[in-house]
């Protein structure tokens, strides 16, 4: 029982790196209707500017400044190239995120390298794990669990509960409409570029001290982030940090639990899970259904 | 279907045949030598393969509008198919890859077709990205690794002509005629099937599910059928490919080759044969196209994703047609088989972005 527990534990801590970063997929979804692929090298490329910061001033100025480099770098990446496709359809805009992918992911091999960075001096969340019994979670994990719900709260409360969070939603489900009740599309869509990739600084600032900052080692967490942010439904904050651990528990259990003379079969559980998931619900788990009118 | 084609048409289709068969002796004519080197023989045949890739691709994204991430799974399975049945049950290459395109054919159009009629956009995208993502861990499993050889993956000897065309032919020029041939069949099949009822079928599913149901089209069946017949594609192109390398691996192909195999498509030009074609050629020559530009530039080698990644950004800002609309916007060309299909890009939009394309009053509940 208590090697479940532990490694129920355990796929918790793995899976708050998936749900902050699906988070960030969440919120450009939300703020802009598009699909962000970029979103996860966007992030690992911000980290990186975070990293070289940090080796020049301390934490918590390196961070921030990292934070307002990322954003200024979505907001100006909506500006220059999403604006252009703005008005072409959709896949336009999708096939440009997953040419900013390649680029991000090859700008930063060539400028950083595949040598693991050191991210563990600047942790802020070092100490010895938290135990109760023999089940222990690292501080670290807890912490991060900690800031992604603190996103997701200040998510729900921007889109639902602030005017500039109802002008970002009307921009993003009917862009005329919003232009004819005097919404500045052109600004929404820059914040909410601009906020997520804020986001995806944090949760890439995180990430590293956890797993350390490659290239390399972030490629497996951001495919599962965007993994999460599909299972619990692609506008839902909620959804994207409960995806995150339901991806992280049975991503571990499937690895314990599945005998090994089969082999190593973490990665297919986690997937047929949530196609399985997807298979009943298309919209994810907490996914509202589109409804359209013909 | 001859009928529709003009007589400078029919003309053109000959010379390209005849160009077509002699190429693999072109490099041993004096004079032609220097300019083609035997080593485009081998590109030729690559080409081919990936014709049949992007066909695969077209057919299923282009013209249906249902989006894949994880088409170089399939096509994987398809070479790994045709390698286990030729080398544990010793069935001959020539079988081999047909059953291999129709076993991933049924497959895919049972396994990812039947889902997709529930799933849409990026649920979609990301149910076929899973695919690729898991292959090599499913090809490396215990049970199966007795056939697949785990992560080392088969390995034959390379395919020989048979025995009566020994001293006509060399391994290569072999390869090529098969491979050719295969493709250009196989081009002309999806050019009649974009033709036919089903292809005009596939059309209406991508510009609306809703239209496409009213005018009595089964869409829970096209779209099973898009996925099959696309895998058939990409299975045939995958049993090919292994003929080819002699060589397939959990590994040879993954998730980076599902977004060129979606650059090539998009590059070439939706829902177009010819951008089929300019799509394939882009991937044959990519990895080549970058090698030569690492001589003038040193860091290209390194900067690889960056300027694939430029090119699409490029490409969809300036080009949205592809190389095959730029091609037809020029002047001179006769818009004999129809132009581009305006409306394919605003369809997949929709696929997307489900109840929000550009042209339509969706709205969404709330």
């Amino acid at each position: 029982m208590d090697q479940f527990l532990q490694q129920v534990i355990s796929g918790i801590a793995s899976g708050s790196l998936f749900a902050i970063l699906a988070l960030a997929v969440v919120l450009i979804y939300r703020s802009t209707n598009v699909l962000n692929f970029a979103q996860g090298e966007m992030a690992m490329f911000t980290t990186f500017i975070a990293w070289s910061f940090m080796t020049r001033m301390d934490f918590w100025p390196a961070f921030f400044l990292a934070l307002l480099v990322a954003a200024a770098l979505g907001a100006v990446l909506e500006r220059l190239i999403l604006r252009r496709v703005e008005e072409a359809p959709v896949l336009n805009a999708v096939i440009v995120t997953l040419g900013l992918f390649t680029v991000f992911n090859s700008l930063a091999l060539w400028r950083w390298g595949a040598l693991p960075k050191g991210f563990g001096p600047f942790s802020v969340f070092k100490g010895a794990p938290l135990c109760a019994g023999d089940v222990c979670i690292g501080q670290l994990k807890v912490g991060i669990l900690v800031v992604a719900v603190i996103i997701m709260v200040l998510m729900f409360l921007l889109f639902q509960r602030t005017r500039l969070g109802l002008a970002m939603r009307a921009t993003a489900q009917n862009r005329t409409a919003s232009r004819l009740v005097g919404i500045p599309v052109g600004q929404m869509l820059s914040i909410g570029w601009g906020l997520s990739a804020a986001v995806g600084a944090v949760a890439g600032v995180l990430v590293a001290q956890d797993s350390g900052l490659t290239t390399g080692t972030l490629m497996p967490i951001l495919i599962f982030a965007f993994a999460a942010a599909v299972l619990g439904g692609l506008d839902s904050p909620v959804g994207a940090v409960v995806g995150g651990l339901t991806i992280g528990v049975v991503k571990n259990l499937a690895g314990t639990y599945v005998p090994s003379y089969v082999g190593n079969v973490d990665l297919t559980v986690a997937f047929l899970v949530i196609v399985l998931v997807l298979m009943v619900r298309p919209t994810g788990l907490f996914g509202q259904r589109a409804i359209r009118r013909v | 279907m001859i009928a529709g084609l003009s007589r400078s048409r029919v003309l053109g289709f000959a010379l390209l045949a005849i160009f077509l068969m002699i190429f693999p002796f072109l490099h041993s004519w004096p004079g032609i030598g220097q300019l083609i080197s035997e080593f485009r023989t081998f590109n030729a045949t690559m080409f081919a393969v990936w014709l049949l890739v992007v066909l695969s691709m077209n057919l299923l994204t282009g013209y249906s509008g249902q989006i894949s991430l994880g088409h170089a799974a399939v096509v994987l399975v398809g070479a790994y198919t045709a390698a286990v049945l030729f080398d544990q049950f010793g069935v001959p290459l020539a079988l081999a890859v047909p059953i291999a395109g129709l076993f991933t054919g049924v497959v895919g159009g049972v396994i990812i077709g039947v889902p997709a009629v529930r799933l849409t956009g990026p649920y979609l995208a990301i149910a076929t990205f899973s695919l690729i993502i898991t292959m090599p861990q499913i090809l490396k499993l215990n049970g199966l690794d007795n056939w697949t050889n785990g992560p080392l993956g088969i390995r034959i000897r390379e395919v020989q002509p048979p025995g009566f065309l020994e001293g006509f032919l060399d391994q290569g020029q072999w390869l090529y005629y098969v491979v050719m041939v295969t493709a250009v069949v196989m081009t002309v099949c999806a050019w009649a099937l974009t033709q036919s009822r089903v292809g005009r079928a596939f059309v209406a599913l991508r510009e609306s599910e809703v239209a496409a149901t009213a005018m009595g089209i089964n869409v829970p069946l096209h779209k099973a059928l898009a996925f099959g017949i696309s895998s058939f594609y990409a299975g045939i192109a995958g049993g090919l490919f292994f003929m080819v390398r002699a060589f397939v691996a959990p590994e040879s192909l993954g998730f980076l080759d599902s977004i060129l195999f979606l650059v090539a498509i998009v590059i070439g030009g939706l829902a177009t044969i010819l951008g089929s074609i300019f799509g394939a050629l882009f991937l044959t020559f990519q990895s080549e196209l970058i090698s030569n530009l690492a001589n003038v530039i040193p860091q290209a080698e390194d900067l690889r994703g960056v300027i694939y990644g430029s090119l699409l950004i490029v490409v969809m800002i300036f080009f949205p047609r592809g190389l095959a609309g730029f091609v037809r916007g020029l002047p001179g060309w006769s818009p004999t088989l129809g132009g581009p299909h305006s409306g394919v890009v605003a369809a997949l939009a929709r696929l997307i972005r489900p109840g929000h394309g550009t042209d339509s009053g969706a709205g969404r509940s709330d």
